[in-house]
């Protein structure tokens, strides 16, 4: 920050000197030189990673080798590891889909009441962490819940089906990214021109015809994109399989490097190197072609959503409304609400009366275990500084890439979605390299401690704010800054008086994703973090590890009501926003 | 504000816009730039706001450099007001921030005026008819209401230069006359030089004191509207102006024998060098007279009639060519007629 102020001080200086007359020669060096320093910056931190991810898995201790590749397909573990990413992955896929398309084309087009209600809803599952959603099922499941009560009332023998298997890392696999679907899918269907289906009718075919072969065939490459998607988060997901998985050996890729990394073997980086590669290199392939499917289907971007009802539910409104609405509290609130009770147990097995509650298990987390308030405020100070950071480059970066789009900036934004395209274990893994040496025998002392969380998160997390700050900024007319230019404001009171109030709303809200997303990430600082610098996430995984499920239990309820308290100001915002006039 | 531009070039890579332009525009004077789309207009308006470097050749205000080689002058140190196409309001802001934010913003603002600002404000909303409007959000202002606002905007820190791109094309016609009276208005009141762009040869006819004609990066003719008018120099300007036919035919002297007429000759003193030696003469669409097909003049059919309430416009065919004719006279489709040259309007026969 100081360092920038004195910047800006030089180049006043400079601007000054000069009469008030740009010297070009001058402007171009500033530029090329932010240039270069640019370019470094992607390549030390996004490009080189990756590089040296890959050079690992395939280093022996004779030059290069296939050997690690080789061991790995001996292995009858990493067979079955396979099999099962593969069945776990296809699986929750499939569901998504099912789930998300069916209630996409029930908000896009019928006249279902309350419909922003409904997306709040089906977002939440998405929005709560996976570990959360994965402990509340599993409280929700659990021999001493309110549902396996209820069952053995009906009848002694039934008993809830168990989470912890192969079908439970499914299904809560698939209610966590359902709404990824749901919400590529919604929007692939409103912009699909109502005069095509009316053209099909009109043509004498039926509702289901028309499904069939207009409405179904428009939206396949969204369809198909939302499906990537949901298949590159499952291969991402490592809550989910670690939670459910690890106490009944069932491993997916990520669990399986997790592991690899953790055990600290003989050649354990480099095991952990070729099975993320294979790992990375299917998310890879998944993104390009999701990426290729989107390009396709780019033409439906000028067209308007169309929001009106196409369809009239009729009868049906009401029993429709109630069994999505039943449907939605079902996978969400009511375990959500399980879980908040067993945190509030005095021991584990007790039944839920009121001489039963306590709330000990609160008292002990926030404030008789250091470990777990050092990991809070790790975990504060983390998102914050990381949200603080991606705000101001990727603010600026998003700046620069739309009002001055080249091919250096293309290739820059490609380079900084790298981290968050690579599953989180294998980006962690990455890190590590490149960190505990950056050159072959010099260690800055930056692996172990916070610093790398700081980078990593930094690193991985920058393209949501990008993202959202492009989509801030291509909104905003180039004429509304050189409407300020003319009237005479100079760079700050250009940006304070018109680019950023118009922005902020925007650019707020990426930088509240980014905050909510480092604030409950598991995956890289399970890899990343050291004693002293746990986050939130990795305490609650190692609660559950050690079988204190009434402290991780309590710890995730604090965080829902973090991410509410988040939300809701999220929310104020956007209202102080729009009564501002900005939005409209 | 005087200001001069000498051999200006402008290229986007391997795309010409301009082609070493010169043009000087005097203090207070309104010169409008006409042309196609794609014709470099909008890139000449945007080099004199300081927004594009030209690849060559400089610009002069008040006999300083403000772009040349090296050097540029950012458009916030010009004291230049500007009118966006889109109007470019700040939707966060009421109309009399609007009027403010310049007033307060602009460092060369007239200190009399930055001093009495909340006169100035209320002087400029009058001036525009928007006093009741000062609370009003952009949303809330209707398509010539917003536009008012971008122009008292543009004038509030009383400009020597205000640049006008394109100001009317987004509103609907019946507002495009209105606005066209108040655009002169404000030139009168505030004895600014303007400088307007614009593809409609109707609104550079009806304001400007000065037309500048462009095509393909290069000027083709400059004069006042009635030279441009009724004197075009080139096909171009005759076509696009003033909607010209082009008879061919030959010349001898001042005197033209049209192609396919019959005992005809029109005089021509006035039409300009580069017709006379393509055998050329441009009529404009009033300057034919419609006569029955027993009179002497060029022979044809009327293809097609548009009745337009005082006027009628035809599509008249001959042999081998189709002409546009303004008339009041009423005839029958595929009626035979005669044209010849009326004495309307500079040319007297």
């Amino acid at each position: 920050m100081e360092k920038l102020k004195r910047n800006m001080i030089v180049l006043r200086g400079q601007d000054n000197g000069r009469r008030s007359i740009f010297s070009l020669p001058g402007l171009f060096r500033w530029n090329r030189l932010i240039a270069l320093l640019g370019a470094i910056a992607i390549l030390l931190f996004f490009v080189y990673p990756v590089l040296k991810l890959v050079l690992l898995s395939f280093q022996g201790e004779q030059g290069l080798t296939l050997s690690h590749y080789n061991e790995l397909l001996q292995q009858e573990r990493f067979w079955s590891t396979l099999r099962n990413t593969v069945y776990i992955v296809i699986g929750s896929t499939v569901f998504s889909l099912v789930i998300g398309t069916a209630l996409a084309w029930v908000v896009a087009y019928t006249d279902i009441r309350h419909k922003s209600a409904l997306h709040m809803g089906i977002m939440l599952c998405f929005i709560l962490p996976s570990y959360v959603l994965t402990l509340s099922w599993s409280s929700f499941t659990g021999s001493q819940s309110w549902l396996a009560h209820v069952l053995q009332w009906i009848h002694p023998d039934l008993a809830p089906w168990s989470m912890y298997s192969m079908g439970g890392i499914v299904f809560v696999m698939g209610i966590h990214h359902f709404p990824l679907v749901y919400m590529f899918t919604l929007d692939v269907l409103r912009k699909i021109p109502r005069d095509l289906e009316w053209a099909a009718r009109a043509g004498g075919a039926s509702r289901i015809e028309v499904f069939r072969r207009i409405t179904l065939p428009l939206a396949l490459p969204g369809l198909t994109a939302g499906g990537l998607l949901v298949f590159l988060a499952s291969l991402d997901n490592f809550g989910i399989p670690a939670f459910l998985g690890t106490p009944v050996n069932i491993s997916v890729l990520s669990t399986l490097i997790y592991e690899e990394i953790i055990g600290f073997g003989p050649s354990a980086f480099a095991r952990g190197a070729s099975l993320s590669v294979l790992l990375g290199a299917a998310a890879v392939i998944g993104s390009l072609l999701q990426w290729i499917l989107l390009r396709k289907s780019h033409a439906s971007d000028t067209m308007q959503p169309d929001l009106t009802p196409r369809y009239e539910l009729g009868r049906m409104r009401k029993p429709l409304a109630f069994a999505i609405w039943a449907g939605l509290a079902l996978i969400t609130i009511i375990p959500l609400s399980s879980m908040i009770s067993m945190s509030l147990k005095r021991a584990y097995g007790l039944g839920l009366t009121r001489a039963n509650m306590t709330l000990d298990n609160y008292r002990y987390i926030l404030f008789e275990n250091e470990r777990v308030w050092q990991a809070i405020q790790n975990s504060l100070v983390l998102s914050l500084v990381t949200m603080l950071a991606c705000l101001i480059i990727g603010s600026g970066f998003a700046y620069i890439r739309v009002r001055k789009p080249n091919q250096f900036n293309k290739m820059a934004e490609l380079a900084t979605a790298v981290p968050y395209t690579l599953p989180g274990i294998v980006f962690a893994l990455s890190m590590i390299l490149v960190w505990m040496e950056p050159i072959p025998g010099w260690n800055p002392g930056i692996y172990g401690t916070m610093t790398i969380l700081f980078i990593a998160y930094i690193c991985r997390f920058l393209i949501l704010q990008i993202r959202s700050s492009v989509t801030s900024f291509m909104q905003l007319d180039a004429s509304m800054e050189e409407a300020a230019r003319i009237s005479g404001a100079g760079f700050w009171r250009k940006w304070t008086a018109v680019l950023l109030p118009l922005l902020l709303p925007g650019i707020l809200t990426g930088g509240m994703l980014v905050f909510l997303t480092a604030l409950t990430e598991l995956t890289v600082s399970a890899l990343l973090y050291s004693s002293g610098s746990q986050t939130i996430g990795v305490t609650i995984f190692s609660f559950e590890q050690a079988g204190d499920t009434l402290y991780s239990t309590a710890l995730s309820s604090l965080i829902v009501a973090l991410i509410a308290v988040g939300g809701v100001i999220l929310l104020i915002a956007q209202r102080w926003a729009t009564r501002k006039g900005v939005k409209s | 504000m005087s200001i001069q531009i000498q051999q200006v070039s402008k290229s986007f890579g391997s795309y010409q816009a301009l082609h070493s332009i010169n043009l000087t525009i005097e203090d207070g004077e309104f010169v409008a730039i006409l042309g196609p789309s794609g014709c470099g207009k909008t890139t000449l308006l945007r080099i004199l706001a300081g927004f594009e470097q030209p690849s060559s050749g400089n610009v002069l205000m008040d006999g300083k450099v403000v772009a040349g080689s090296g050097t540029l002058l950012p458009p916030e140190k010009r004291r230049i007001g500007m009118v966006f196409q889109s109007f470019a309001l700040w939707p966060h802001m009421n109309v009399s921030e609007h009027v403010r934010f310049p007033i307060r913003t602009h460092k060369s603002t007239p200190s009399h005026i930055k001093n009495n600002e909340q006169n100035r404000i209320q002087e400029v909303l009058n001036m525009s008819g928007l006093s009741h409007l000062a609370e009003r959000m952009p949303h809330e202002l209707s398509g010539g209401q917003k536009q008012r606002v971008a122009i008292a905007r543009a004038i509030a820190p009383q400009p020597s230069l205000l640049l006008m791109d394109e100001p009317l094309s987004s509103l609907d016609a019946m507002l495009r006359m209105d606005m066209r009276r108040e655009i002169q208005q404000v030139h009168r009141n505030t004895k600014s030089a303007v400088v307007y762009v614009t593809h409609d040869q109707g609104e550079a006819l009806a304001m400007a004191d000065r037309i500048i004609v462009m095509k393909d990066g290069r000027i083709e003719q400059a004069g006042t509207p009635q030279e441009i008018y009724l004197r075009p120099e080139t096909e171009f300007v005759a076509r696009f102006v003033s909607k010209s036919n082009l008879v061919k035919g030959h010349w001898d002297a001042d005197m033209f024998v049209p192609e396919g007429g019959t005992n005809i000759a029109w005089p021509g003193k006035q039409v300009a060098n580069y017709f006379k030696s393509n055998g050329l003469y441009p009529v404009r669409p009033d300057q034919f007279h419609l006569q029955p097909s027993s009179q002497a003049g060029i022979l044809g059919e009327i293809a097609n009639i548009q009745f337009q309430g005082k006027e009628f416009h035809y599509d008249i065919r001959s042999d081998t060519k189709r002409w546009e004719v303004i008339s009041p006279l009423p005839f029958g489709l595929n009626e035979q007629v005669s044209l010849s040259l009326s004495s309307v309007g500079g040319e007297g026969v």
